[in-house]
């Protein structure tokens, strides 16, 4: 109880609540700025994080990612152009009531109904990953290897329609992670002889690179080539009742925001899905056992509600993998748990024991982040709305130089900038291939912990083939693994079947008519 | 290029890349096994055998499509994700000379860096790339620059005691 209060009250130190308040403010402009979501503004603020301790740094990180997640429904709502993936759903509802001059209201709705999915999953994520983590502490070395070969296997299913190249992209990531001094020997493996690479590659310009800087180039050559300049509608109507949400308004829609929560918590804790899935699920839900069915796409603030409480439940429920078995479940944790390893912490169960003060702190600052996002949103409203406009031949200059610089600021050394440069091409190509970089990173970021997992089995078990077939939770998780690939495979297959069979049928149809 | 030809040079310059690692990067550069706990060099050889394995499936694929005569789109937009409801997927032709109007000055900035210094060499590299970008509005592009060079060296020198790189001429 004493680490609860001690941990409680160091989340509330003004330099904690400095940051977190800082973290959230920016995290909501850049998530309204298109293009920009929560994961690239870790990547991009990773670095200074170097220069706070670990709980103002994950706070800050925390806040950032909580405020992008709200920030994406800005330009959703504006500009129909959802800021980060899952503020998709958003933009279909709130969109048409812009263009009617209530884009105020929608955003309030999207406010408030991103704050209420925030507090409810923090609130789980708060009661459940301790006890959880302590039953995952009776899990060894066989369990955790097989654990994250799942884990790796589910992922690279992430951002690619091929399982074939999300698995060369999580082993591009393994190998890749390889880099640097090998753990049994203590010798260069992969080094190529370049003195830089002796402590491998460090995760910063790794990420802002793969992040940051490929997504950049993807954009500049669509603005480039098309050209930007949306406008935002018209947004803030001089009636009152078109700018307000009341009382009675956001709380006839509380069952649909409490479903959206669960859907979002649930889609957060298993690793793989992500707050888009979670958003659309939840708007299909609250549309089929809505009243207003009809209302849905034309403006309904239950579908804001439903989109937005489900996406922002993700943000905290998602780190449950992280606290309990210390797997990241999407890109946006991964960053946060290659912060946690920046600060010398390896995120899993051990974390409830060995930094539990630590630990409540982060829960406080959890919670301070949803309190700052309500408080920031309620009154900031209008000048986050500006961030929509900011010119993008002003923007993106400033985006470029800040990879660049902040790829510097890691470990204050040039070779970092160019392994930033090199990743970012490799993103950009692995973006136009549909190559998964989610798996990519996570593969990048999981390989130590995998590989010395794979050791202690290798060591306990003195070489022994059978090693991963003693331990029956080891067996199951394996088992699962290859299932999880045999499955996805045969979706693939099926996938592709139905869509030729679909091409055939189409023609026939047309003739027919 | 069509879809099928561009998955094709991409599998296959995987197999190469994985077979370079297999035969010469790995084995050179890689401890030898100790004598104990699992080798060196097993998750290295692992990671590269699905990356070969998982090429070669998808030009067995791709052949089979080839030969069957199916339908992947023959010629793709450049930008075809706006065909999709989420618009963020980014596939599609690869423009290299777009990649090489941003790489190449960042490139050079690089090792403009370390000759003339953090100052001059990050002022004309911000004047390139918005000159690149499009801005033609020369005052505004100065002031962005010498902004954005002004607050990061303030950030870097003084709020973060990082040394600026290059030589300093203050």
């Amino acid at each position: 109880m004493e680490m609860i209060f001690a941990g409680l009250l160091d989340s509330l130190s003004p330099a904690s609540l400095m940051f977190v308040f800082t973290g959230v403010a920016i995290g909501v402009m850049i998530g309204a700025i298109p293009g920009i979501n929560g994961p690239m503004a870790i990547a991009l603020f990773i670095p200074i994080t170097y220069y706070m301790t670990p709980l103002t740094a994950i706070g800050f990180l925390v806040g950032l990612n909580k405020g992008a997640f709200f920030g994406g429904a800005i330009s959703a709502v504006l500009l129909r152009t959802p800021g980060t993936p899952e503020a998709a759903a958003t933009s279909w509802d709130g969109y048409p009531l812009t263009q009617q001059g209530k884009g105020e209201k929608a955003l309030r709705m999207a406010l408030y109904s991103s704050v209420a999915g925030d507090v409810i999953s923090t609130g789980v994520l708060i009661a459940i990953a301790a006890p959880l983590a302590a039953v995952a502490l009776f899990m060894g070395p066989s369990e955790i290897f097989a654990l994250i070969s799942l884990a790796l296997t589910v992922i690279a299913g992430i951002g690619t329609n091929s399982i074939c190249r999300g698995l060369i992209a999580a082993a591009f990531g393994l190998l890749a992670g390889l880099i640097g001094t090998e753990p049994v020997t203590a010798l260069p493996r992969l080094t190529f002889d370049v003195y830089q690479l002796g402590g491998g590659l460090s995760l910063i310009p790794v990420a802002i690179g793969l992040l940051a800087f490929s997504e950049i180039l993807i954009q500049l050559e669509r603005f480039t080539v098309k050209g930007g300049g949306e406008h935002v509608a018209n947004v803030f109507s001089t009636k009152r009742e078109d700018r307000m949400l009341s009382f009675k308004e956001f709380f006839s829609k509380i069952k649909t925001l409490l479903r959206g929560s669960f859907i979002g918590i649930g889609v957060g804790a298993m690793p793989g899905l992500g707050a888009p899935v979670a958003s659309f699920m939840s708007y299909d839900q609250a549309q089929k056992r809505s009243r207003d069915k009809e209302e849905f796409g034309k403006g309904s603030l239950e579908g804001i509600g439903a989109s937005e409480s489900a996406n922002s439940a993700v943000v905290a429920s998602s780190m449950i993998p992280l606290f309990v078995l210390g797997i990241p479940g999407n890109l946006a944790v991964a960053m946060l748990m290659g912060a946690f390893m920046i600060h010398g912490m390896q995120p899993g169960p051990l974390m409830f024991k060995e930094n539990a003060q630590l630990m409540y702190g982060i829960y406080g600052s959890l919670l301070l982040a949803s309190l700052f996002l309500a408080v920031i949103g309620r009154f900031g409203l209008r000048l986050f709305c500006k961030a929509v406009e900011i010119p993008a031949v002003i923007l993106y200059p400033i985006v470029i130089f800040t990879c660049i610089m902040g790829s510097y600021l890691g470990r204050s050394d040039m070779f970092d900038v160019g392994v930033m440069l090199s990743f970012g091409v490799i993103g950009y190509f692995m973006r136009k291939f549909d190559f998964s970089y989610v798996a990519f990173l996570i593969g990048f970021i999981l390989v130590p912990e995998w590989e010395r997992a794979l050791q202690q089995v290798v060591i306990i078990s003195e070489n022994n083939p059978t090693m991963f077939f003693q331990r029956p939770v080891a067996m199951a998780l394996m088992a699962l693994t290859f299932f999880v690939i045999g499955k996805t495979f045969w979706n693939n297959i099926k996938a592709g079947r139905d869509c030729r069979a679909e091409k055939v049928k189409a023609p026939a149809k047309d003739e027919n008519d | 290029m069509t879809r099928i030809q561009r998955e094709t040079i991409a599998n296959l310059m995987i197999v190469g890349f994985g077979i370079l690692l297999l035969t010469w990067a790995i084995p050179t550069y890689t401890p030898a096994y100790p004598g104990y706990g699992a080798s060196p060099a097993l998750v290295a050889n692992v990671s590269v055998g699905v990356m070969i394995a998982m090429a070669c499936l998808s030009l067995v694929r791709l052949l089979l499509a080839r030969f069957a005569g199916k339908t992947l789109p023959a010629e793709e937009g450049q930008f075809p994700e706006e065909a999709q409801s989420t618009g963020f997927t980014q596939v599609g032709r690869v423009n290299l000379l777009h990649l090489a109007r941003f790489i190449i000055p960042s490139v050079l900035l690089l090792a403009a860096i370390e000759y003339v210094g953090y100052v001059p060499a990050a002022f004309v590299f911000l004047m390139v790339i918005q000159y690149f970008i499009g801005s033609r509005k020369w005052l505004q592009s100065t002031v962005v620059s010498i902004v954005l060079v002004a607050v990061l060296y303030i950030v870097m020198r003084y709020g973060f005691g990082v040394p600026i790189p290059g030589p300093q001429l203050f």
